[in-house]
């Protein structure tokens, strides 16, 4: 099966090149087995991958124009040449490495954490069945970046746009019962950009490969704030 | 916020102005000139009429801000471009009301 794998060194290359590899595919390979042959036959080839099994959210590429999970997407459903690039939008580190520090930033900024002003309970804090609830399609994001990396918005301006993966955390905390913080929270995405730079284009939800729908939270924290501010 | 708000509800409302200006003109389509002046001049539908354009220029502000946040990053760019937006709207907005309050005449 052929690969057409993006390659970059900002070290030694002038520009980024598409390079071509033959591999041999067996069934059930996933494109993370396919990428590991790759480097034992070029090992000055990079790129990120720990569990491999869509968990840690570090081998998120761009597949054929779609990001996804090199190491939950099965080479059988790709069509040839399978052309793999590093997510879209962020400055290329090496080959498909990239550099995720505006990500992890605008995940930063809103606060991905209860904040909880009462003393804290002798036991655990309590939650009704129906509140935890909420936080379902929330809480099971593993930061990959495919969305944020897919979204038009983010790729221009990821200095100010909080961009869907950070937004669907913030969502998931203004939704918990417990925290205590939601009118900062809201506040903080108040103004043209952290938050109102959303579309709704739905690239997001399109790529996720959790299954999760950042539009869909962001379409909550617009009415909840619409609630808050009238 | 407000921008977005505003955005939501000159859409609504240029729908529904929109549903019934197609549906009266295919239900009670206008025989004469004259008659077509009647009803446009008549004061629910002049009202209605203007809100209307006022509700398209907002829209058309919001849409075209966005743009501009989007795409032009360089500040006195976007502030010359986001002025000549204003102005251009301005214009259409007091020409609006001209054409609406001289009947086209």
């Amino acid at each position: 099966m052929r690969f057409s794998i993006y390659r970059y060194n900002p070290e030694s290359d002038d520009k980024p090149h598409m390079q071509t590899y033959d591999i041999e595919v067996t069934p059930g390979m996933m494109l993370r087995d396919a990428l590991l042959k790759i480097k034992s036959v070029d090992e000055s080839f990079s790129f990120r991958h720990s569990c491999g099994e869509g968990v840690c959210g570090s081998d998120a590429v761009n597949i054929n124009g779609t990001n996804g999970l090199a190491c939950i997407t099965p080479v059988a459903t790709l069509k040839e040449p399978v052309e793999v690039h590093p997510l879209p939008g962020r400055p290329v580190i090496r080959d498909l490495v990239v550099d995720m520090t505006q990500f992890y930033h605008q995940y930063r900024a809103v606060k991905p954490y209860l904040t909880v002003h009462d003393p804290e309970p002798e036991i655990e804090y309590l939650q009704s069945p129906e509140e935890r609830e909420k936080l379902d399609g929330l809480y099971e994001c593993i930061l990959c970046g495919c969305c944020s990396t897919a979204c038009p918005s983010f790729w221009w301006n990821p200095d100010k746009f909080r961009g869907p993966a950070a937004l669907l955390q913030a969502y998931r905390f203004i939704a918990d019962s417990r925290d205590q913080a939601t009118a900062q929270r809201l506040d903080e995405l108040e103004g043209p950009y952290r938050l109102f730079r959303c579309h709704t284009i739905m690239n997001c939800t399109n790529v996720c490969p959790k299954g999760l729908n950042p539009t869909k939270a962001i379409g909550e924290i617009k009415t909840i704030l619409l609630k808050h501010n009238t | 916020m407000k921008s977005w708000l505003l955005q939501r509800f000159t859409a609504v409302y240029m729908a529904l102005f929109f549903v019934y200006f197609i549906a009266a003109l295919l239900i009670a389509p206008s025989e004469s000139y004259e008659e077509w002046q009647v009803w446009m001049r008549s004061t629910p539908m002049a009202l209605a009429t203007t809100l209307f354009f006022f509700a398209l220029l907002g829209h058309a502000w919001v849409g075209l801000r966005d743009v501009f946040l989007d795409y032009i990053k360089p500040f006195v760019l976007r502030l010359v471009l986001l002025n000549l937006l204003a102005i251009g709207m301005i214009v259409m907005a007091l020409w609006v009301v001209r054409i609406l309050l001289t009947g086209g005449a």
